[in-house]
């Protein structure tokens, strides 16, 4: 250092060397030191250079020097002294203020802080400190105080020693096993205090000396306190267990005294007292949390987590150790549940459910925190935590040498056991020690309980300089940056891709053998994991470019798939897929460069069997997982312009109608995909398939027709042709599995006669029939609803349709009316069916007899139309309060009232009934329960097609089915009672509705 | 868990155990046993026991008939009546479906889904029932009905009588299976007895009430009587109640304690109260499940007609008895419609889910009632807003079936059994012509 003047001559380049901040300052300051302490001032240069802020270290030894010149004369006459002193003030101002209140520590400075003491040592401290306490009568506060600076003066001579280390990230480990061991001996201490206080003191209760001296109280550690890797300040996590030492003692008073020996205990480390508190003691971990009781007897424990206990808390579990109190009953806490903890993973959900809970914790960062948190943020400290314990309670149930509480112990455990591969866990390890080191820094500086990284530069500069004494800020965020990149990518490394390895037999360090992977699989809910063992060795074999991008891939589609409801076949399915598709380079390339792509697709494979299905059919549409604009559906202006520019081609008729067909199963596997991923809502769902199969209709009659008409058949001068929608097609409510109810009409033109326009009518639909047939994706075109049913016309003229609802047509004709909207024809033609129409469906009287009828149809074929055996309460369509009961109560009151209330007069049922309630026919409340019915039975509906690619109009009964459906439908995972709960609950309340109004 | 199941094995081995029984209870509160060999209770401990649910009232749905039924070993117990001569076991047991989900319509799991619910609040619910029942001759029925095996009273002594030797061998087995009994004594009626449980949690104690209705016949049977828990089985005496007090605990503590409070009842306990008042006429077809129990309900005497509660009062609905002073744990309240021939677990159930809502709502307590409300009016009941409970099956049934309570505490399924079921009754019930019609109207008319 005495060159540095040389090299630069200047006095100020020289101090910033020194790595001062405020240079112009600093020289008056040297100048004040020298006064107080002579000349070791000046020499004290060199020390301060080395410390995380040499100007904060000045400016704190000059305050110093101020009141205590001697014994600060003394430290800085010596180079090392002098270099602890100034190392230590530099990183903790917190430190800094406590040795000003207590200059008597400064003697500590004079030797170098070698090892730190172990627990019995601490305990040792403690006791001959409160027990040397000389009192004329009895004053809990002065023992508290005792308690507290003995504690401070243990943490200085850790942060002495701490910051004294030349790897400090190496030492890391060390010197949270002592913070822990502190603290732990810190509630021993406090522990004392409050039996003294319960025994000497009536201010908490009457208790006599026996009595309390047979209440054991245990403090068991959880957390990072019970693990023995404490940071410098954090809230100590507690459980308590009591017993009652004698049979004189009944539970109910031992309790008693214990939760007031627990209480006492807190205060000790937080009340208000000449010297500051220490930290909370957070005892929110126990047994029902925040409202259970605050003590428990070991029983009462056991029963609880026998019983109730949230799958999270067993993985709390892990970490609890008895840190204080009695330690008899501790370890027999201790025995009672560790069985407890290396069971868990049997529990049902177990890994999924401690997963949901962690990622509600990341979901509760504040956004401006995200960027700064060291440790949960992602690539944070709790990310290395949630790994390490999630492979010890997978792995730790079959081998008890992956049993260790704390990270670093548990991580070499994992890779001494092949768990994880050597490197990885060095790596791990190292992260994980850097991320600590970092976090005790930050917290050091002011004795706060934080894990944020600081905004301001400076500070940021002083925790680069104490991690490594040539870093600036701005390397430190580098590194920092860095790591938690890695951390991310480590974990899918560590937990999915040993997996792969134990697949491929390759020698990486990691031994996982195939049960092993098995297990891990098993854990994560696969159900056949050694068939998906092989469909992974299938995936990643040999030396294509395909394999290769595949193992990079696999580890994290493997996460996804876990997370869906039927993660074997969706594997599968990806096999397939990608067996299909895998040649081709955008299919690589979207899975390599497009994380949201990959995860969109293992939603569709795992979710969705009609989806997966379709891809075989059609595998470009994997494309459109890149982007969710084109998971949106077409716009009818869209897919017009699509079969137009067909319009080449429409000569030869059969081949236009394949690429029509084409285009419509690609159309509806793009809403299947939206559908599935949760791009559409359920309007919107139905809105794009009434659209598709408007288009469908209308492009096919058109080109018939023209056709036709090319064929020397001019049927645009023989009639004038239409297509009525019926039914939910008539509603624009079409769901996967649904049918085009249809009826077709004519007007014959001038002077055509009815028999040679019927004649040609039926020709076109004909046409019609015979080229929508799919048998790829079926097209169920269904003509039930015209008049006479199945034994009537196919079609009629608008003259014949009159003729018949005026004449012969039943009620429930009228009623179907309701629905029937013109998507083909005519202006004209439209006009004049619409008229027709509203004549039976919003009628100037609709008498009581009418009414009476429709109610006895209704009631007849909810017993005729039910299959034989189906269970009413679950028929989607027919069932007790489902769709058909919604829509016949809706349909009366529209009969009744469509007339009175033109607002009412929609096709569409929930339109009609929101203008129901909007005219006030009906009340508010019971037309949301009827509309919560009918949302529910038609997405399940849709659902159900979409997950087993088969139509069905039953709830399924299966669980595996009705998971699928729950998982669609957005439900979480786990909800197939709860699906099948809601439903039935829906029902019941909507048939209550129906049953007041309709038959009423 | 483990330790348990270890414990069961070696039991069986070092007891020589030659069968052990596996109960389980239907819907409609009915026990159910499947007897297996000791050496299939390892793989049933794994694996559950399949059977066909669809042969039990109510357990399941014709399409899954596959069920299982997985042993809890904590409830492993020596069965004593069978003496030293084969000696058999029994455990209760929970009813899944083969993948492992509770099934819907076990009655028990019930019971566990709406503890769960309590235990998410902080609290655990205790019950300490009084079991009333008739010992008669037999089952047979005389010209003036059945036949009762004395013509004692209440808390009578009788020399020599079978009664007392009834009550003593039946406490002891009791006492042999783990089941604490805190009281037992002769009831009102003639053969009429009480034997009153020692408090325990409501799981442990449906499953104890079960036990308690199987030794009590079978000590009958051993007595050459026959014990019935008919809620009426006479007109003119008392009919079999089962006043159940409750309480809430939060961790060791009792959550209806607080001493400054009226008659040392909490906030919380008030609230439990308002809601067992304001849901008890839609529970009472759970509760009081038979036909025969409205004649219980409105025999008069000491029977909770009316809704109302009162401190010591014998004709509430509910009462809060007198505590002990300094005995804040044993805070209670005692329920007295519920009879003895009820499913505990469903009744359990809906209990704690009435009292919970009332917490969870903040519901108000009405004002107590003092009088005995038998001896109002009834316009000085309606003054007073005193409801009846319903007074008959159908009365019930219908007060159930718009209950969202009801629904969600037992699930959809068994909600929509009970009501079937108990539809079926009321109707077959309505078309019998009674005794009292023919003594009535055939020489009338």
């Amino acid at each position: 250092m005495a060159t540095a003047s040389e090299r630069s001559g200047g006095a100020l380049q020289s101090l910033a060397r020194f790595g001062f901040v405020d240079l112009t300052g600093t020289i008056a300051k040297l100048d004040e030191l020298v006064s107080l302490v002579g000349d070791s001032g000046r020499s004290a240069l060199a020390a301060l250079s080395k410390s995380a802020s040499p100007d904060d270290a000045l400016n704190n030894i000059i305050a110093l020097a101020r009141f205590e010149k001697s014994k600060i004369k003394k430290i800085l006459s010596k180079e090392e002294s002098a270099e602890r002193l100034a190392k230590l003030v530099g990183a903790s101002t917190a430190l800094n203020d406590f040795l000003s209140r207590t200059p008597e520590n400064l003697v500590l400075f004079e030797k170098a802080v070698q090892i730190l003491p172990d627990r019995a040592s601490y305990d040792l401290i403690f006791n001959t400190a409160i027990s040397g306490l000389r009192q004329k009568e009895f004053n809990s506060a002065e023992l508290v105080t005792c308690l507290r600076i003995t504690y401070r003066t243990e943490l200085l001579k850790i942060a002495i020693y701490d910051l004294s280390q030349a790897d400090p990230q190496l030492a890391q480990p060390r010197v949270s096993l002592a913070l822990a061991d502190l603290a732990g001996a810190a509630l021993e201490a406090g522990l004392v205090i409050a039996r003294k206080e319960l025994a000497e003191s009536t201010d908490f209760g009457i208790f006599t000396k026996d009595e309390i001296a047979q209440t054991k109280l245990a403090v068991i550690g959880m957390g990072k306190g019970g693990a023995g890797e404490l940071n410098y300040i954090s809230d100590v996590d507690v459980i308590y267990v009591a017993e009652s030492a004698g049979d004189s003692l009944d539970n109910e008073r031992m309790l008693a005294i214990a939760t007031k020996l627990a209480t006492r205990l807190m205060r000790a480390m937080d009340s208000n007292n000449p010297e500051p508190a220490l930290w909370q003691v957070d005892a929110n971990l126990r047994p029902e949390g925040k409202s259970g009781a605050l003590v428990r007897t070991l029983d009462s424990h056991q029963a609880y987590y026998a019983r109730w206990a949230e799958n999270w808390e067993f993985q709390a579990l892990l970490k609890a150790r008895p840190i204080a109190g009695d330690r008899e009953l501790g370890s027999r806490y201790f025995e009672a549940i560790q069985p407890l903890v290396w069971q868990a993973t049997q529990r049902e959900n177990f890994v999924d459910s401690v997963q949901k809970m962690r990622e509600r914790v990341s979901a509760n960062i504040p956004a401006d925190e995200v960027d700064r948190q060291i440790k949960l943020g992602a690539g944070g400290l709790r990310d290395i935590e949630f790994t390490v314990q999630l492979l010890q309670l997978v792995h730790g149930r079959t081998d008890n040498s992956v049993h260790a509480a704390d990270t670093v112990t548990a991580i070499d455990e994992l890779a001494a056991g092949g768990y994880i591969g050597r490197l990885e866990a060095h790596e791990f390890s190292q992260h994980y020690k850097f991320l600590r080191l970092i976090e005790h820094r930050i917290q050091m500086s002011q004795m706060r309980r934080t894990h944020l990284m600081p905004i301001e530069e400076n500070a940021q500069r002083s925790i680069a300089r104490s991690v490594h004494l040539s870093w600036t800020a701005e390397d430190l965020i580098n590194y920092w940056q860095e790591v938690k990149l890695q951390v991310r990518a480590l974990h899918q490394k560590i937990f999915y891709r040993p997996l792969l390895v134990a697949v491929s037999k390759a020698n990486d360090g990691s031994e996982l053998s195939n049960e092993q992977a098995a297990d891990r699989l098993a854990a994560i809910g696969f159900i056949d994991p050694k068939v998906a063992l092989t469909h992974i060795s299938a995936l990643t074999s040999g030396l294509s470019r395909r394999a290769q991008i595949q193992k990079q891939l696999l580890p994290v589609l493997i996460q996804w798939f876990a997370e869906g409801t039927d993660p074997d076949s969706a594997l599968l399915a990806f096999r397939r897929l990608s067996e299909n598709l895998g040649d081709s380079h955008w299919y690589l390339r979207m899975l390599r460069d497009s994380s949201g792509a990959a995860e969109r697709m293992t939603v569709a494979l795992s979710t969705s069997r009609l989806a997966t299905s379709m891809l075989e059919l059609i595998p470009e549409g994997a494309a459109w997982f890149e982007d969710v604009a084109q998971l949106q559906p077409q716009s009818m202006d869209t897919l017009r312009a699509q079969s137009d520019a067909l319009g080449a081609r429409r000569e030869a008729l059969d081949d236009f109608a394949k690429a029509i067909r084409h285009i419509r199963r690609r159309e509806t596997l793009r809403l299947a995909l939206g559908a599935v991923v949760g791009e559409l809502t359920l309007e919107e769902l139905g809105k794009g398939l009434t659209d598709i199969t408007q288009w469908y209709l209308e492009t096919l009659t058109t080109t018939v027709i023209e056709a036709m008409t090319h064929n020397q058949m001019p049927i645009a001068d023989l009639v004038d042709f239409g297509i009525v929608a019926m039914g939910r097609f008539g509603g624009a409510e079409l769901g996967f599995g649904s049918d085009a109810d249809v009826m077709f009409v004519y007007d014959p033109r001038p002077t055509i006669p009815v028999a040679m326009a019927q004649k040609a009518a039926e020709l076109v639909i004909s046409e019609i029939k015979r080229l929508a047939t799919d048998p790829q994706l079926e097209f169920e075109l269904d003509m039930d609803l015209r008049p006479e049913g199945r034994n009537g016309a196919v079609t009629r003229s608008l003259d014949s349709y009159k003729a018949y609802y005026s004449r012969w047509a039943d009620i429930w004709e009228n009623q179907a009316l309701l629905r029937a909207r013109m998507i083909y024809g005519s202006p004209e033609l439209r006009n004049g069916f619409h008229d027709l129409a509203d004549a039976y469906r919003y009628p100037e009287q609709f008498d009581n007899k009418s009414i009476v009828e429709i109610r006895r149809i209704k009631a007849r074929v909810e017993n005729e139309r039910l299959p034989q055996g189906a269970d009413p309460k679950r028929h989607l369509k027919l069932g007790r309060g489902s769709l058909s009961d919604i829509e016949w109560l809706v349909q009366l009151l529209q009969l009744k009232f469509g007339n009175e209330h033109p607002s009412i007069r929609t096709p569409r049922t929930l339109e009609a009934l929101e203008a129901i309630v909007s005219a006030g026919l009906m009340q508010a409340h019971d037309a949301r329960v009827l509309e919560e019915a009918w949302l529910l039975a038609s997405r399940i509906r849709s659902a159900s097609v979409l997950w087993s690619n088969r139509r069905t109009d039953v709830l399924p009964t299966d669980r595996r089915q009705l998971e699928g459906i729950a998982r669609i439908l957005e439900y979480p995972r786990g909800s197939a009672s709860k699906l099948e709960e809601d439903y039935l609950a829906f029902t019941r309340r909507s048939r209550m509705v129906f049953e007041r109004l309709f038959f009423a | 868990m483990d330790k348990q199941r270890d414990f069961v094995l070696r039991t069986i081995e070092e007891r020589n155990v030659k069968f052990v029984r596996l109960w389980f209870t239907d819907v409609a509160g009915t026990l159910k046993s499947v007897a297996i060999a000791p050496a299939e209770i390892e793989g049933a401990f794994a694996e559950g026991i399949g059977f066909d649910g669809s042969a039990i009232e109510g357990l399941a749905r014709s399409y899954e008939a596959d069920m299982l039924a997985q042993p809890d070993p904590s409830t492993f117990q020596i069965l004593p009546w069978r003496g030293e001569i084969d000696p058999t076991a029994r455990m209760f047991c929970d009813i899944t479906t083969p993948d492992g989900v509770p099934a819907a319509a076990d009655p028990r799991n019930v019971l566990k889904r709406a503890l769960a619910k309590a235990a998410n609040m902080g609290f655990s619910f205790y019950i300490h029932p009084e079991i009333e029942f008739y010992l008669l001759k037999s089952s047979q029925i005389g010209p003036e009905g059945p036949i009762p095996v004395d013509k004692a009273g209440y808390f009578d002594n009788v020399p020599g009588g079978t009664a007392n030797d009834f009550r003593r061998r039946a406490v002891m087995m009791l006492e042999q299976l783990g089941i604490s009994v805190e009281f037992s004594h002769h009831e009102g009626g003639p053969g009429q007895n009480e034997i009153d449980l020692r408090y325990a949690d409501a799981l442990t104690m449906a499953d104890n009430i079960m036990t308690f209705r199987t030794v009590i016949k079978e000590v009958a049977i051993e007595q050459g009587v026959y014990a019935t828990f008919m809620p009426k089985p006479f007109t003119e005496h008392p009919g079999s109640g089962m006043h159940t007090h409750m309480s809430l605990f939060e961790g060791d503590t009792n959550a209806f304690f607080d001493p400054s409070g009226q008659y040392s009842l909490s906030k919380t306990g008030r609230s439990f109260i308002a809601g067992l008042l304001k849901h008890a006429p839609e529970i009472t077809a759970v509760t009081n499940q038979y036909v025969n129990s409205y004649k219980r309900l409105w025999g008069g005497g000491e029977a909770p007609s009316f809704v109302c509660w009162g401190h010591n009062n014998r004709s509430a609905l509910i009462r809060v008895p007198l505590y002990k002073p300094n005995k804040g744990n044993s805070s209670r309240i005692e329920y007295r419609a519920i009879d003895s021939a009820a499913n505990p677990y469903l009744s359990y159930a809906l209990l704690l889910s009435a009292g919970l809502k009332g917490i969870e709502e903040g519901y108000e307590l009405p004002a107590e009632t003092e009088d005995n409300v038998w001896d109002l009016t009834d316009a000085e009941r309606r003054a007073m807003g005193i409801q009846p409970l319903p007074q008959s099956l159908d009365h019930a049934i219908r007060k159930l079936e718009e209950s969202e309570l009801a629904a969600e505490t037992l699930g959809e399924h068994v909600f929509s059994y009970v009501l079937a079921n108990k539809r079926r009754e009321w109707s077959d019930y309505r078309a019998q012509v009674t005794p009292y019609e023919l003594k009535t109207n055939l020489e009338v008319l």
